[in-house]
């Protein structure tokens, strides 16, 4: 059941103020630089919510890059457990539906303690993109730009105003307190919003239709040659998958500090470096780097699917800013649509 | 969880990143999306770096040596207290000239000029030199005879506009991605790619066309290029008239290269030469970039002298898209010349003979200053085996894998009558100090780097320094006060405030004018002057452009029999210098955990080595054993092997031999033999130690309390 409101402007930072004395308020903050990062805010007049997609995704509230798992000493382990509750405020539904499909994985058989932890911890508050980035294709895959169940709190931007659904009980739990500003929505808040989801998807500058890659990567199509000319752009950076909110790779280590202490710390992962798939032999079964580019589109596009039924893409377009070779998701599947209509009309 | 914009601590580029922090502990890294340089990208070590910082071998308490190889640990106040005693009792005995000071291109400005200055001030002495003097000091002089100024003459941002990128020895990809990524965007808008370089790097397989010259041949190749301008009249004439000096000299030089005589010395085709040459030429907006394929010859100098006048021979300078481009390979290596690191200058490259420069900075120190140049890092060395040096203090640099001919140094540093080292690691530089003082890291102080493009940028402290470490130039400031040297800085900002007024290229740089759009490019010559992002607009920075004629000179060691194979170092993608920090990265380790010799198919086939076989490469110097890597990134007739590993340091191997001008060593040629090592059918080989483990055998700096105890009683 969703409940509806609509929050005046000039109350949210009133109320970001009061969610901050019991959590850890997390939102899109300008640094002195211009760039807008997630980060602790302190002064919430400060939020800037007009900034483009936030890079990395806010995968990293739940899964740090590094983070630190226990120390170890001769009388056991001492686990490292992040028990701080926390908001993350600001974020976009492209994200929601990508923290969805990490619970999937970190939250399905075989629970993550770790994720889980911090998960349950942490409530997403959403908004709805009225401004799209050119590099954003959310539409075609349901994933964005606003989403209709699976948020906690969505807030839509309607100028002055803010239209919230809350659908969880963590999301109501952070409306509820506050009647005198969540006020009950009228007619109008209603078509103003469907006017601005209207006017939203009319701002996307990419369509990519997966499926359809999807379809010609099945039907064999897609040629080693074309992931050769894919692979020769890679710089080996692993930024798309250290941005992607999709991405679930880690690598475990331990730093032994002496013979019998140390800690053990898990790092962010990624299948784009030969080391990922280097066995004990000191074999690497994906050394060259058109295995290695080629496979996480595969995975992306045939094995998630397979597995989970949905995507592992869900088209926030940070691989398209984070990648320096430009091989990203969207331009590799417009490329692999265009070469298969070429193809059509030629035969 | 906080993010601290700061800026990256490996290569030249200077990419803007934020360090994530949650309870005082770096969880992640995150690229700046709307920084000039890397607009919202980082390539793998850039997101990598905050993996060493609280590595467990990080050094958190002073150590002392007792005896031959022990050390144990000790208080600041014994360890600055020994220092600052040591230093004083050389200098008393043997004079101030008889202390050498290395600074490091990987601190701040303000720690270098904190430690140029007690160089000058509190010893008294020029001989304070960094690592520049490996990789740019032949940019550095060479620049400076042509232009006047020896630095990067355009900025990063303005490459994706160029319609031609003529690269000359430079790995841009690998070595600076972020400046790779800038060109191949521009090829995607149509520019023309042109790559000299032996190996196939990765920008090679991108170039339109790739000469592959032999090692040591750039001036033979870049002359035949300028003749051939020359002879089908490419030249920009009222460039050269208006703005340029002594170009008949250099004419009647150049006229007798012809592309013919090249291909014989080069062995690239006389074809390609003139088309690279018609390409370069026949566009206005051409930009030429250079970094140690050119620099790290004994005709270093001669090589950049010769980029030099090509680019004014065709009036690709002093424009937007243009320019003579070298790119410095260290985060701060730009800045720790400017802030006056080398044995000539002070900051800003005022020289030390000049008297009104010297007067200057008497004034301002207090102290009297020695006007007599002091010795190069390279001369350094050799100064030591002469007796001539008996204290060196080395502050964040390796020489021992670093500096060529590694027998060399080590002998030297075993000879010293004291050693002090300041480093976040324990390196193998270490080994040999007396006192080994702890150093914070970038991410645990405030400063200033600057990068490639001359742009100064801030680092901002995000986390407390490890253990009992102490920023550089406090480490500094405490031993020149018990030296009986007023030196004291509550801040970072106040050392800049000092080059500012000192330097006339820094003197509107300041922290609080860094904030806002990512730093400031000198020079900057006040408080309202917006930085400059392209050099020698509408003149020279020393008046007119100096053609310098420049012969052809072969490498100092030549290929025969007994060497037969062209032996060339050189640096891995995910690798960076001599280890220390990437090598405890476990991500990066993991990509390349072991050195490896590059060779060619033909040539591992004549002498029956396989991918992966171990193989003894032999120079007059050393020897060493490494694994194969058999690929056609090398041409036949020579080797290739990155510089980064301590267990397989190739510096065993090269030669010794400097360019006579800026003293920079032949990095790039030495000649070598290579052979297969066969063991006995059933022989194993011992199991290759990890490097962790390896640093503890080798060097034993961890002395357990117990083990402690036992030794004082």
């Amino acid at each position: 059941m969703i409940q509806t409101y609509i929050l005046n402007k000039n109350h949210l930072s009133f109320w970001l103020r009061q969610l901050k004395s019991a959590h850890e308020l997390i939102a899109p903050w300008r640094d002195a630089s211009g760039d807008i990062v997630l980060t602790e805010l302190s002064r919430m007049h400060e939020t800037a919510l007009d900034g483009p997609a936030l890079m990395p995704s806010p995968k990293e509230f739940l899964l740090p890059q590094m983070e630190q798992l226990f120390c170890y000493s001769e009388e056991g382990i001492e686990e490292a457990v992040n028990k701080q509750s926390r908001v993350l405020f600001g974020i976009r539904p492209c994200d929601i539906s990508a923290i969805k499909i990490l619970d999937t994985f970190y939250l399905g058989k075989n629970k993550d303690t770790y994720y889980e932890t911090r998960r349950n911890k942490t409530i997403l508050v959403s908004i709805a993109c009225n401004q799209p980035d050119p590099t954003c294709f959310c539409l075609g895959l349901g994933t964005g730009p606003f989403l209709k169940s699976g948020f906690d709190l969505q807030f839509t931007d309607l100028g002055d105003r803010f239209f919230v659904e809350a659908e969880s009980e963590n999301g109501m739990s952070l409306v509820r307190d506050f009647p005198h500003i969540f006020i009950e929505p009228k007619t109008v808040d209603s078509e103003d919003l469907y006017e601005a989801r209207l006017a939203s998807q009319s701002r996307f500058e990419k369509r990519v239709n997966l499926e359809q890659v999807r379809k010609s990567i099945q039907a064999g199509k897609v040629s080693d040659a074309f992931w050769e000319s894919v692979a020769v752009r890679c710089f080996e950076c692993g930024g798309c998958v250290y941005n992607c909110p999709v991405c679930t790779c880690f690598n475990v280590i331990d730093r032994p500090a002496s013979v019998d202490t140390g800690k053990r710390i898990r790092l962010w992962d990624t299948c784009m470096f030969k080391g990922f798939t280097r066995t004990a032999g000191g074999v690497i079964p994906a050394e060259a780097k058109i295995h290695r580019t080629k496979r996480w589109f595969h995975h992306k596009l045939l094995h998630w699917p397979e597995q989970f039924g949905v995507f592992g893409c869900v088209g926030c377009g940070r691989c398209a800013v984070s990648c320096p070779g430009s091989i990203d998701m969207a331009t590799v599947a417009l490329k692999i649509k265009g070469s298969d209509q070429t193809e059509e009309k030629e035969a | 969880m906080k993010k601290i914009s700061t800026t990256c601590p490996w290569c030249g580029c200077g990419c803007g990143l934020y360090l994530h922090v949650e309870n005082n502990l770096i969880t992640g890294v995150s690229p700046s999306r709307k920084h000039p340089v890397n607009h919202g990208t980082l390539c793998v070590k850039g997101w990598n770096c905050h993996e060493f910082v609280h590595h467990p071998d990080r050094l958190t308490t002073p150590l002392i040596k007792d005896g031959k190889t022990a050390y144990r640990r000790a208080s600041w106040e014994e360890a600055l207290g020994k220092t600052a005693a040591r230093l004083a009792e050389i200098k008393k005995q043997y004079g101030p000239d008889a202390i050498g000071i290395l600074g490091s291109a990987k601190c701040t400005n303000e720690e270098n000029f904190v430690l140029q200055k007690f160089a000058r001030a509190v010893i008294g002495t020029n001989n304070v030199d960094h690592c520049a003097r490996l990789c740019h000091s032949s940019t550095v002089g060479g620049l400076a005879a042509a232009f006047g100024s020896g630095a990067m003459t355009n900025s990063i941002d303005e490459i994706r506009d160029a319609r031609v990128i003529f690269v000359i020895g430079s790995n841009t990809t690998e070595q600076h991605p972020m400046i790779g990524m800038h060109m191949l965007e521009a090829k995607d808008r149509g520019a023309t790619i042109i790559v000299a370089d032996p190996r196939r790097t990765q920008i090679a397989k991108f170039s339109h066309l790739h000469m592959r010259h032999r090692s040591g041949t750039d001036v033979a190749l870049l002359n035949a290029m300028m003749n051939v301008i020359i002879t089908e009249g490419l030249v920009d004439v009222s460039f050269i008239r208006q703005r340029t000096e002594n170009f008949d000299d250099f004419e009647k030089r150049v006229l007798t290269f012809t592309p013919e005589v090249a291909e014989k010395i080069t062995s690239v085709p006389a074809d390609d030469i003139r088309k690279a040459a018609r390409l370069y030429a026949s566009e206005k907006r051409s930009m030429l970039f250079y970094s140690m394929g050119i620099t790290q010859h004994i005709t270093g100098v001669d090589n950049v002298r010769s980029c030099a006048n090509l680019v004014m021979l065709t009036a690709h300078i002093g424009q937007p898209m243009t320019g003579l481009n070298p790119l410095r390979g260290q985060n701060n290596v730009q800045g720790a010349c400017d802030v006056g690191a080398l044995p000539d200058v002070y900051s800003g490259y005022q020289k030390v003979a000049d008297p009104v420069a010297r007067k200057k900075f008497e004034l301002a120190w207090s102290r009297p200053m020695p006007e007599k140049p002091g010795l190069t890092l390279t001369e350094m060395i050799d100064a030591i085996h002469e007796g001539k040096i008996r204290a060196l203090y080395i502050m964040g640099e390796n020489p021992v894998i670093s500096d060529p001919d590694s027998t060399h140094v080590r002998d030297a540093l075993a000879k010293l009558d004291f050693l002090a080292v300041q480093d976040i690691f324990p390196s193998d530089t270490a080994e040999y100090a007396h006192v080994i003082l702890p150093a914070a890291s970038f991410a645990e102080k405030d400063g200033t780097y600057t990068n490639t493009e001359r742009r100064v940028q801030k680092i901002r402290k995000a986390v407390p320094p490890v253990g009992e470490a102490k920023p550089d130039y406090e480490i500094i400031c405490g031993i020149a006060q018990l030296m009986g040297y007023p030196m004291d800085y509550s801040a970072a900002h106040e050392i800049m405030e000092e080059i500012a007024i000192l330097t006339p290229s820094y003197g509107g740089i300041l922290h609080h004018r860094l904030d806002a759009n990512f730093g400031l490019q000198w020079p900057c010559f006040g408080m309202d002057h917006p930085g400059t992002p392209y050099l020698h607009r509408k003149k020279f920075t020393r008046g007119m452009g100096a053609f310098i004629p420049v012969e052809f000179i072969p490498p100092a060691e030549p290929t025969d029999s007994e060497y037969p194979f062209i032996l060339t170092t050189g640096r891995s993608y995910f690798h960076y210098h001599t280890g220390t920090m990437c090598r405890r990265t476990a991500t990066l380790e993991r990509e390349e955990p072991e050195c490896m010799v590059e060779i060619n198919p033909a040539d591992a086939e004549r002498l029956e080595i396989r991918a992966n076989d171990l193989v003894r490469v032999t120079s007059r110097r050393g020897c060493l054993e490494v694994k194969a890597r058999v690929t056609n990134t090398v041409p036949e007739g020579i080797i290739f092997i990155p510089f980064h590993f301590r267990e397989a340091a190739v510096n065993l191997l090269t030669i010794n031999a400097v360019d006579p001008n800026a003293k920079i060593p032949e990095f790039k040629v030495c000649a070598a033999a290579v052979g297969p090592v066969r063991r006995r059918p059933g022989t194993r080989q011992a199991p290759r130690i990890g490097y962790y483990e390896g640093m503890r055998i080798g060097l034993d700096l961890y002395i357990p309390p117990e083990e402690m105890q036992r030794r004082d009683k």
